[in-house]
């Protein structure tokens, strides 16, 4: 059941009617209508990966609750390594066994030595990745002492698949997610008009702008050996807004729909191509997987304390880990590797945590410098988006090749006017509203309320009429 | 509470005024599928692939027959014989119809199917289609096909661009295309390559699809009258049918003898311009529409058992 769907437009509503009539404000009734109904959602996608959901919960349910009652620290790390050794089995199965197998099978073969690994015809669970993190987070605090273990097993489940986060996030943590589950609920007029904006908003980014740049993004990316290095930029710049349109249109209709049921999820993104460098940029780009791998794999692998090596180490390994994460491809693995490039400069000159306001802040523009190093920003991250999205490293290679030719300065043969005035109205629109959690939070909020609604029903038309051939999220299958 | 969803029913009430509007602006330059599921359910049909959608036209059945024979064909990705292309047709089918007249036009694609098991029935093409996907296929506006199953943007419907297709309320597609010599050439050769490089390495005959082409028939032998043909097509195109199912005439006899007749055009292949090699181009339609209307007229007025024409080879069961 995607969000941009009319079979989501149905379940939604009927849930949320359930949620605040039927349960007659029972806390635990809302718990299990909540899971129940995540279930459901989840079920739709592909009922039989529903019971590697349960029994991953019931994993983790019970590992949480040995961890902490172990007696001792060793007894403590056999259920802590038994929770996450299945957990990354599952997922290394799913989704890195034939990567493996295949890159064993080509390095054999670059040896002289003929390999024939079975490969497995596999079927990704949706969303196995983000329900894995979940889990590893709540085990891991708890045997660090962060947190006490779930005792009920309805709030548990709930915790790792409330529908709006289950296939695609935002990554929670126990200690966010959990005591919102424990607290009652009551209905708050604002907070469910604002998390109804918050979907309007997230809509507009994915049906208006990812599906309509994705069209062409595809086109060029598909036969980029036919086009001129201009409309390669094109193409990687159309690439650029439909990732961002995408993940952040998801996460903003996630926040928006866990908002309409009283519940507040982690921001996942705070207007990251307005940011100033690489390190600001990971800071407002996914935001809940970058907090992630920091407080799960940067600062237990010692993070900057062991001196700057250590500091390079680390920062290299979460973001190739990080490319790793996304996809069993090697294109992903260069695309981390270049993000921690990126960011060496400002590491090593300790410049990381120069930009921590968001730009411009209570101005109208941005000062010369400001624009230049937003810009310079941009062109970079563009710049790995093309491994992100190229089928194989080869193919990122004859891309830029193709990019860094004379054709570079002709006309470019794909100019979709309509989509490229769609990608400067969500640039002013987000930097208008950049210093709220989404773009439009505040947007004509001090207007009379027939011209404010009239802006909505504009907004959700243009929204509907580009819709029609319903596109996946990018961000499922990782 | 209250406020909130009043509030949200109002908006969402005027979007959704605007919005139907706007759908109900759909017509026969949509899509090539749109208006089928817009008529009221059919005494007669005609039935098959792009083949029959584009080369059988109604208009001219009527003429002949003094019936509307509605043509609800699709292509053979949509509709080749099985499960979805019945299941669609039984609610196209107006009950208690005892006199329809049943054209169905058959292939050796369309008892093939790609997949890797030719009968495995779960992964058939068609399954994530339109035909599996509309539920109701006589509702006008169609807003459940729109909404559903439609593939375009919708904003489409408002610039109402008129294109080379335009599907007739009689669910004929008509393609208005350039018919210059050296253009139908390039499109015949373009097409002739399609089917060598991507159908036919692909395709295997199916006894699944052959069986729901016997059980698809002996649906329509309840309401009235069968008639099977096989239409024309370039001789190129003929040739790679040839390649894939060279028994063809076999692995259907069974089938044509539950059938009123069976008429194989493809043995006057020669005799019509096509646009592409595969479809009719519609003046040829018209004349290939004309011989089977007659053909039909004049089995429904012999009621003999076998016979044989100069023009192509007539089989007449009564």
């Amino acid at each position: 059941m995607l969000f941009n769907s009319i079979d989501f437009a149905v379940f939604l509503p009927i849930v949320f009617v359930l949620y605040w009539f039927a349960t007659k404000g029972s806390l635990r009734l809302q718990n299990i209508l909540l899971l129940v109904s995540s279930y459901f959602f989840y079920g739709c996608w592909d009922w039989r990966f529903m019971f590697l959901l349960i029994f991953s919960t019931v994993l983790d349910y019970y590992t949480g609750i040995k961890i902490y009652e172990a007696e001792n620290r060793k007894k403590k790390l056999f259920w802590l390594w038994l929770s996450v050794g299945i957990n990354l089995g599952f997922l290394g199965v799913f989704k890195y066994y034939n990567f493996f197998a295949d890159s064993f099978a080509d390095g054999l073969s670059l040896l002289g030595f003929k390999a024939n690994l079975a490969t497995l015809q596999v079927i990704l669970p949706v969303g196995i990745s983000f329900y894995t993190f979940h889990g590893l987070s709540y085990v891991i605090d708890l045997y660090k002492d962060r947190i006490k273990p779930e005792r009920n097993f309805i709030d548990y489940s709930v915790f790792v698949s409330f529908f709006p986060l289950l296939v695609a996030g935002p990554i929670e943590r126990a200690t966010h997610l959990l005591p919102q589950i424990h607290k009652k609920r009551e209905f708050n007029y604002a907070k469910a008009v604002d998390g109804l904006r918050q979907i309007l908003w997230g809509l507009f980014k994915k049906i208006v702008i990812a599906d309509n740049c994705a069209e062409y993004a595809n086109t060029i990316f598909n036969n980029s050996a036919d086009y001129s290095g201009s409309t390669l930029v094109l193409g990687a710049l159309f690439f650029t807004f439909q990732i961002y349109g995408d993940f952040s249109g998801y996460s903003d209709i996630a926040l928006g729909t866990a908002r309409l049921f009283g519940i507040e999820l982690l921001r996942n993104f705070a207007f990251p191509y307005f940011s100033r460098d690489i390190a600001e940029f990971w800071r407002r780009w996914h935001i809940s997987l970058s907090s992630w791998f920091k407080d799960y794999l940067y600062i237990p692998l010692g993070g900057s304390k062991g001196g700057m090596w250590m500091k390079i180490r680390n920062t290299f390994i979460i973001f190739l880990v990080s490319g790793f994460w996304h996809g069993a491809n090697w294109t992903f693995i260069v695309w981390g590797f270049l993000n921690a490039l990126y960011i060496m400069p400002s590491i090593i000159f300790s410049t990381n945590r120069n930009n921590l306001e968001i730009v411009a802040k209570g101005k109208y523009l941005p000062t010369p410098k400001e624009f230049f190093d937003i810009s310079l920003t941009f062109c970079l991250t563009v710049f790995a988006w093309i491994f992100f999205r190229a089928n194989n490293v080869t193919h990122a290679l004859s891309y830029i090749s193709g990019i860094l030719s004379p054709s570079l300065f002709s006309v470019p043969e794909i100019r979709p006017k309509v989509t490229i005035l769609f990608i400067l109205f969500l640039i002013v629109i987000e930097w208008v509203g950049r210093e709220g959690q989404y773009a439009i939070s505040s947007l004509g909020l001090t207007w009379i309320k027939p011209l404010r609604w009239l802006l909505y029903i504009l907004l959700a038309l243009v929204t509907l009429l580009n819709s029609g051939s319903k596109q996946e999220f990018i961000y499922f299958p990782f | 509470m209250q406020r909130f969803i009043t509030q949200t029913l109002f908006i969402c009430s005027i979007i959704s005024l605007v919005f139907l509007s706007i759908l109900s602006r759909a017509d026969g330059y949509t899509d090539p599928f749109y208006v089928r599921f817009t008529s009221p359910k059919q005494e007669s049909l005609i039935l098959g692939s792009s083949r029959a959608a584009q080369g059988l036209q109604p208009s001219v059945f009527k003429d002949y027959l003094k019936k509307d024979v509605f043509n609800y064909s699709f292509t053979i990705s949509h509709s080749p014989y099985g499960a979805v292309y019945l299941n669609s047709i039984k609610k196209k089918l107006k009950k208690n119809t005892t006199n329809g007249i049943y054209i169905v036009t058959v292939d050796p694609w369309s008892i093939s199917s790609k997949t890797k098991d030719p009968n495995d029935s779960i992964n058939f093409g068609e399954n994530k289609l339109c035909l599996a996907n509309t539920y109701l296929v006589n509702m006008n506006p169609n807003f459940e096909y729109l909404i559903r199953t439609f593939a375009g943007k919708y904003y489409t419907l408002i610039q109402k661009k008129r294109g080379s297709l335009f599907l007739n309320n009689d669910g004929w597609l008509e393609v208005n295309i350039g018919m210059d010599s050296s253009s139908v050439a390039r499109r015949i050769d373009a097409k002739v390559y399609d089917y060598k490089t991507n159908n036919l390495p692909f395709y295997n005959f199916s006894s699944l699809r052959l069986e729901y082409l016997y059980k698809t028939i002996q649906l329509l032998k309840q309401h009235g009258d069968v008639y099977l043909v096989r239409l024309p097509v370039h001789p190129k195109i003929f040739e790679i049918e040839q390649e894939l199912m060279p028994d063809f005439d076999r692995k259907i006899s069974e089938v044509v003898t539950i059938t009123n007749g069976y008429l194989d055009m493809t043995k006057e292949n020669e005799g019509y311009q096509y646009i592409d090699g595969n479809h009719l181009y519609k003046e040829s339609g018209k004349l290939v529409s004309g011989k089977v209307a007659k053909w039909i007229t004049e089995s429904g007025k012999s009621k003999i058992e076998t016979t044989s024409n100069k023009n192509g080879n007539l089989i007449n069961r009564r």
